[in-house]
């Protein structure tokens, strides 16, 4: 015979009262056996579940069993009375407990106003945090089989200059698939530099954000087609996949499947396909795909050197992601992916080869060190301090404030109120303000948001639709409500009746130690965030102040492009403008020095050694330019001989073990020459690197990037002829300019807005803290009126009064001091450490840390206490 | 006349139990088939337990345990009886409502009168 579902059952056990349970659930197996035969099994479990739950009311759950008086007079009927009390959840009290609720926070408005503030702010912020978290660590994470995807990357270079690429050679995805079974599939995307321009029409862009890609993109990836078939998304190497905005851009709300979009060098390309726009949290991203045979024809049809894309192992351009058999040993793999590299090209043997998750490439290094994660737990970190201080806030006013409220306690005790309900009852006080402050930060949240995203950077928004803010937000407000709502309902839920009525409850020691801990905790916190954020303002200003080993000043630089064959006379015309100072040219912009070769040699390099070094071509004026030093040997003069002579920096000279290098050999690719010079080290990437080998040569056909030096005053004449000239020979192309301080800028960035971030947390966590103390010390001066009052009739001074009141927060926040220091010293540290070049931690950075802790929370106190003090002591005793 | 408060619904069950006690089948199965077939209203079973909980405290129905059964799963029933108290509010009820309709000169012409 069928059973019930056991699951109901169980569940209706545990809820039922004891003294029914047999009738009910034979009365529900009966209807079951019935409503099986008359609907089916299926429909009658529906029935019986829905049955089950129909049970679940307040006069047939359990109740709290008591033991009958002794001299209980026998009851007419035997099922009730006697064995139950009231159930916790009568619908009247639960009335009164709103109402009372509602009264007490009307009638102490001022406390009412301060947890309101202090919940609101807290509530709003933490939430805000909490959504960029979310956001940061969703990344990559929307495709379907993101467990499976792995970014592969590998190891090159030997010592100092080993260091991981994230991307490879392009054979080794399509060899891999086919030799390896673990392989089910491989994507390579490769950057587009060739076809930057594109006409429709009337319509002509340059694009940016363009790539190569295999077919394969839109299969590995949860990236839909939305038109175009994925299967075969490229029917031609003139085909091109669209973004749905950026076919937009250029065909409005027409159909794109089929149009023709020119491009440079008289190429065209058919629209085949419209992806759906990539998500902001992808870290592939881009306006178009191509498709990257085209790439592989284009590199490889004239080449006479015998190499194809099958065979080229020393083009590391592309990104390859591997789809992967779940359960592969990724050592493994890796091992056989290096031995088929290497019997292609067996003197690659620095090379190893290393997976990535996908999920993880957002947030950790390629080597899988953490990276963006740590922002991410700094962040959580901080948005849980918030809560917490605002959490404390409340904890400590309700507690300390619970003793104007043991009378009604005592009385609700004597009329016969349990322990429970007195609990449910301040929950729900609790609940009913944080209800009210949730409201208000929602509202505040919205408000917020946009401001918020521009400083982060994101696009948050509230969307109702979007169940994962909710996630984090019932979270969030959950957690903080029983957070703070136990203690305090514990507290006042205990008291003794016949005690408090005769007015013997004082506070006990260890509520008041317990509130005491919490200020510390509250100002602790304080004053690490006050020290982390001028540990960072510190770090930044070293950064930014630091020599770098040129002079960037008043210089701006862009792209040549078809300029550059008319650079002498540009140079000519542009120096008699106005504002114009000097000029110069390299191959690449000095601050961010992107490429890099281990293509070289030079006397007494080891077998198997490979130095990495970032290499850069110059004209002859490019070092008086910068104002560089060289350190030895002499500069490029323009003559034809400087295409054999090399400039390298110190650390090059350093890593290749050079003693007395001016004259020395050196060969770099295909040039063979000899060491002239040696610069002085420069700063060419982000503080966080080390200065790494760098080496100038001179090739006068390759140097495309332009330096402006303007004269300072008149920067906006000099980029306008600039503007002029490039229109004379770029006119299909925007005139990109940059100055080399906002490059040198953007290179930090991220730093710069978490330094803003956490001055604003920061900020607003003090805040929150001082509203807290202010609350406290408005509560212990109203306790103190008549003692105060004494003491003025008596003779006290107003400043001895100040001090009595503001002695017991002073000490507390000289321990939250002692506490903060080497939490924040370490923290700071760690973050230092991430910088190669770094200010160390002073100790004033605490002081000062400290002195402003405590100067607030002097400041907050006094306040009340001047209050206190000035009061006329007349009024104040005349009441008793 | 004073008596304790009867709902509709709470009638409609005290008269089941009542018909259905005269066979011994007045428990919380049986009362919800019965109310379903005589009156068509969808009834679910914790209703029935709900207001035979009311009737019960009110002192209308009283309540044993029966013989446990095998459908049932070896559970025994409960079941009521309509108590001295409950019979003569039933009696009170019935009363009331025959002599407003015995005023009524007509009830089949109820509606002409009406218009």
């Amino acid at each position: 015979m069928k059973q019930p579902p056991q699951l109901a059952d169980k569940l209706l056990r545990f809820f039922l009262s004891d003294d029914r349970l047999e009738e009910v659930l034979g009365d529900l197996h009966e209807e079951y056996r019935w409503q099986v035969n008359r609907v089916g099994e299926r429909r009658a479990k529906w029935r019986y579940w829905r049955d089950v739950l129909g049970f679940l009311k307040p006069w047939a759950v359990k109740r709290k069993v008591v033991e009958p008086p002794a001299a209980a007079s026998p009851t007419r009927y035997q099922r009730f009375d006697p064995y139950s009390t009231t159930s916790y959840f009568n619908p009247a009290m639960f009335r009164n407990y709103f109402r009372t609720a509602w009264r007490n926070l009307v009638k102490n408005r001022f406390y009412s106003l301060i947890n309101m503030t202090g919940l609101t702010a807290g509530l709003a912020v933490g939430i805000l945090i909490l959504l960029w978290v979310q956001d940061e660590l969703s990344f990559d994470r929307f495709h379907q089989k993101a467990d499976a995807i792995y970014r592969l990357e590998n190891w090159a270079g030997t010592g100092d200059s080993r260091q991981i690429w994230t991307s490879t050679v392009a054979p080794i995805a399509v060899l891999g698939k086919k030799e390896l079974p673990e392989i089910n599939d491989g994507v390579r995307i490769s950057y587009n530099g060739t076809y930057t321009l594109f006409k429709y029409q009337d319509k002509t862009v340059n694009e940016t954000g363009t790539h190569f890609a295999d077919p394969s993109l839109f299969s590995v990836f949860d990236f839909p087609l939305i038109q175009g078939n994925s299967a075969n998304p490229f029917p031609d190497n003139q085909s091109i996949v669209l973004t749905e905005s950026t076919a937009k851009r250029y065909f409005g709300d027409a159909n794109p499947i089929g149009k023709i979009l020119a491009s440079n060098n008289n190429s065209s390309f058919r629209v085949s396909g419209v992806v759906r726009d990539f998500p902001k949290n992808s870290s592939i991203q881009g306006d178009m795909i191509l498709p990257i045979s085209l790439l592989f024809d284009e590199m490889y049809r004239t080449r006479t050197d015998g190499k194809n894309k099958d065979n080229d192992f020393s083009q590391f351009d592309y990104e390859t992601y591997l789809l992967l058999k779940p359960g592969t040993d990724l050592g493994k793999l890796t091992d056989k992916l290096r031995t088929i590299h290497l019997r292609n090209k067996p003197d690659d043997t620095d090379l190893t080869y290393l997976l990535q998750p996908l999920a993880d490439m957002h947030l950790y290094r390629a080597d899988g060190s953490p990276g963006g994660i740590e922002t991410v737990r700094m962040f959580s970190v901080i948005a849980l301090l918030i809560l917490v201080i605002a959490c404390i806030n409340y904890v400590n006013l309700s507690t300390a404030r619970s003793l104007l409220r043991s009378k009604e306690v005592s009385m609700r005790k004597i009329v016969g109120a349990a322990k429970g309900q007195l609990f449910l009852q301040f929950v729900i006080e609790t609940a009913l303000l944080f209800s009210l402050a949730a409201v208000v930060a929602l509202g505040l949240i919205y408000l917020l948001l946009p401001a918020y995203n521009q400083l982060t950077e994101k696009q948050l928004t509230l969307d109702v639709t979007n169940y994962r803010i909710w996630h984090v937000m019932a979270l969030t407000i959950a957690g903080t409500l029983i957070a703070s709502s136990i203690y305090p309902a514990l507290l006042l839920s205990s008291f003794e009746p016949l005690k408090a009525l005769k007015g013997r409850v004082s506070a006990r020691f260890s509520e008041a130690t317990f509130r005491k801990v919490l200020v510390v905790a509250q100002f602790a916190v304080t004053v690490i965030l006050i020290a982390s954020t001028l540990i960072i303002r510190n770090q930044l200003s070293f950064i930014r102040s630091k020599e770098l080993g040129y002079d960037k000043t008043h210089v701006f630089a862009f792209f040549m492009r078809d300029m550059g064959g008319h650079y002498d006379a540009v140079k000519a015309e542009l120096l008699h403008q106005p504002g114009v100072a000097s000029i110069t040219r390299s191959s690449a912009n000095i601050v961010r020095l992107n490429s890099q070769t281990g293509d070289n040699e030079w006397d007494g390099k080891e077998q198997g050694e490979t130095m990495f070094m970032r290499p850069m071509a110059i004209d002859n004026d490019f070092i008086p330019f910068f104002k560089m030093k060289l350190v030895e040997g002499a500069n490029f003069t323009g003559a034809v001989a400087d295409s054999t002579h090399f400039i390298l920096n110190e650390t090059a000279v350093k890593t290749a073990r050079l003693k007395n290098p001016i004259g020395k050999k050196f060969r770099l690719w295909k040039h063979k020459g000899t060491i002239i010079g040696v610069v002085k080290d420069f700063h060419f990437a982000s503080m966080r690197q080390k200065i790494e080998p760098a080496i100038f040569y001179y090739e006068p056909a390759n140097l495309n990037a332009m330096y402006i030096k303007t004269t300072g005053k008149d920067a906006e004449r000099a980029i306008a002829s600039a503007q002029k000239a490039w229109k004379q020979y770029n006119p299909d192309y925007p005139f990109d300019y940059a100055f080399l301080d906002d490059v040198f800028n953007r290179l930090y960035l991220s730093e710069q807005k978490t330094g803003m971030l956490f001055n604003i947390f920061a900020g607003i966590a003090i805040l929150i803290s001082c509203l807290g103390l202010f609350g406290l010390a408005t509560y212990t001066a109203q306790v103190r009126t008549r003692e105060i009052g004494v003491r003025k009739v008596l003779g006290a001074s107003v400043s001895g009064i100040i001090q009595l009141l503001a002695k017991d927060f002073v000490k507390l926040v000289f321990i939250a001091i002692l506490l903060a220091t080497p939490i924040a010293w370490y923290t700071m540290s760690l973050w230092l450490e991430d910088f190669a070049y770094r200010t160390n931690v002073q100790w004033w950075v605490f002081a000062i840390a400290g002195i402003l802790a405590l100067a607030i929370a002097l400041l907050t106190v006094s306040f009340q206490s001047i209050k206190a003090a000035l009061m006329n002591p007349v009024k104040s005793l005349r009441s008793e | 006349m004073k008596r304790s408060y009867l709902g509709e619904f709470e009638e409609i069950v005290l008269l089941t139990v009542a018909v259905l006690e005269l066979q011994g089948q007045a428990y919380g199965v049986a009362i919800t088939h019965e109310i379903i077939e005589q009156t068509g209203r969808s009834v679910r079973l914790n209703q029935i337990h709900a207001a035979l909980d009311r009737l019960e405290e009110k002192g209308m129905v009283k309540s044993e345990m029966g013989e446990p059964t095998a459908e049932r799963g070896g559970r025994r029933k409960r079941l009521f009886t309509v108590t001295a108290y409950g019979r003569r509010t039933l009696q009170e009820i019935q009363e009331v409502r025959v002599s407003f309709w015995s005023r009524l000169l007509n009830p089949l012409n109820l509606t002409i009168i009406g218009g």
